[in-house]
């Protein structure tokens, strides 16, 4: 596949994406966890966050699909599945998938959280397509409407410099506030 | 995420030892990366939710409803 040229965009990429990894692999969850004795929200639960899991690793490897995909997201389901439930103390080792792992946002991370999604949204848009959806710089470019890629560039130091300053600000303001 | 070059990181580090205040900065731009993160995150789950209230909800995924509905059935 071309790594130059992303297969997931925009949201209506992500969107065709999800809904077809859904309707080939949800199935097989479903009739998993209803075996094991789970209901369908925990179904839900479970496959959406191996969707998570499993979209970070495709976004670092520049959504290179394998051919083995549907069943690569249905051993993440599982095995988190086994993670949640098991019995007894034996590892059940993940392969970097345990986003439950992750370190816990703070009250003040979420605050900070909550003001950028509304008052700096779109600058939070074009950096969590470089630094979460690891997009290339031509596709965002493109998505984003710059010239080109020196200017896309040249926005993104400037909404990092911006967020790390509201950051900044945010975290000692609330760390008072919480002190 | 996408990290420096082993001689980026160097140079880098000698420049932490001339200015302090650098340091103070690549705190905060750490933190950023992780507030980054963690919207990135929330709005994919926002999305992925999304398409399963489509796919629960819409008309035309019907067929897919049912096929779901009835592996629960079968116990």
């Amino acid at each position: 596949m071309n790594k130059n040229k992303s297969i997931v965009k925009t949201i209506e990429d992500r969107e065709k994406l999800f809904i077809a990894l859904y309707k080939s692999v949800f199935p097989a969850v479903v009739k998993y966890v209803s075996k094991m004795g789970g209901t369908f929200d925990e179904a839900k639960d479970i496959f959406q966050d191996a969707l998570v899991a499993w979209y970070e690793k495709a976004a670092l490897d520049g959504f290179v699909l394998r051919s083995d995909e549907k069943a690569y997201l249905f051993g993440i389901s599982k095995n988190l599945w086994l993670k949640k439930h098991r019995q007894n103390t034996q590892h059940v080792p993940l392969d970097g998938f345990d986003i439950e792992g992750e370190e816990q946002a703070t009250l003040s991370d979420s605050k900070i959280l909550n003001f950028l999604q509304t008052a700096g949204k779109k600058c939070m848009e074009l950096l969590r397509s470089f630094y979460y959806d690891e997009l290339p710089l031509n596709d965002i470019a493109e998505t984003y409407g710059f010239s080109g890629v020196r200017s896309a560039t040249v926005q993104k130091y400037k909404c990092l410099e911006k967020v790390r300053e509201t950051v900044k600000e945010k975290s000692l303001t609330y760390e008072d506030f919480l002190a | 995420m996408r990290l420096s070059e082993p001689g980026d990181a160097l140079v880098f580090e000698a420049g932490l030892l001339l200015e302090p205040g650098l340091k103070d900065k690549m705190l905060w731009q750490q933190k950023t990366y992780g507030i980054i993160r963690q919207y990135g995150r929330t709005a994919l789950k926002q999305e992925i939710e999304n398409v399963h209230q489509k796919l629960f909800t819409e008309e035309h995924h019907q067929s897919f409803r049912q096929k779901i509905m009835r592996l629960f059935s079968k116990k």
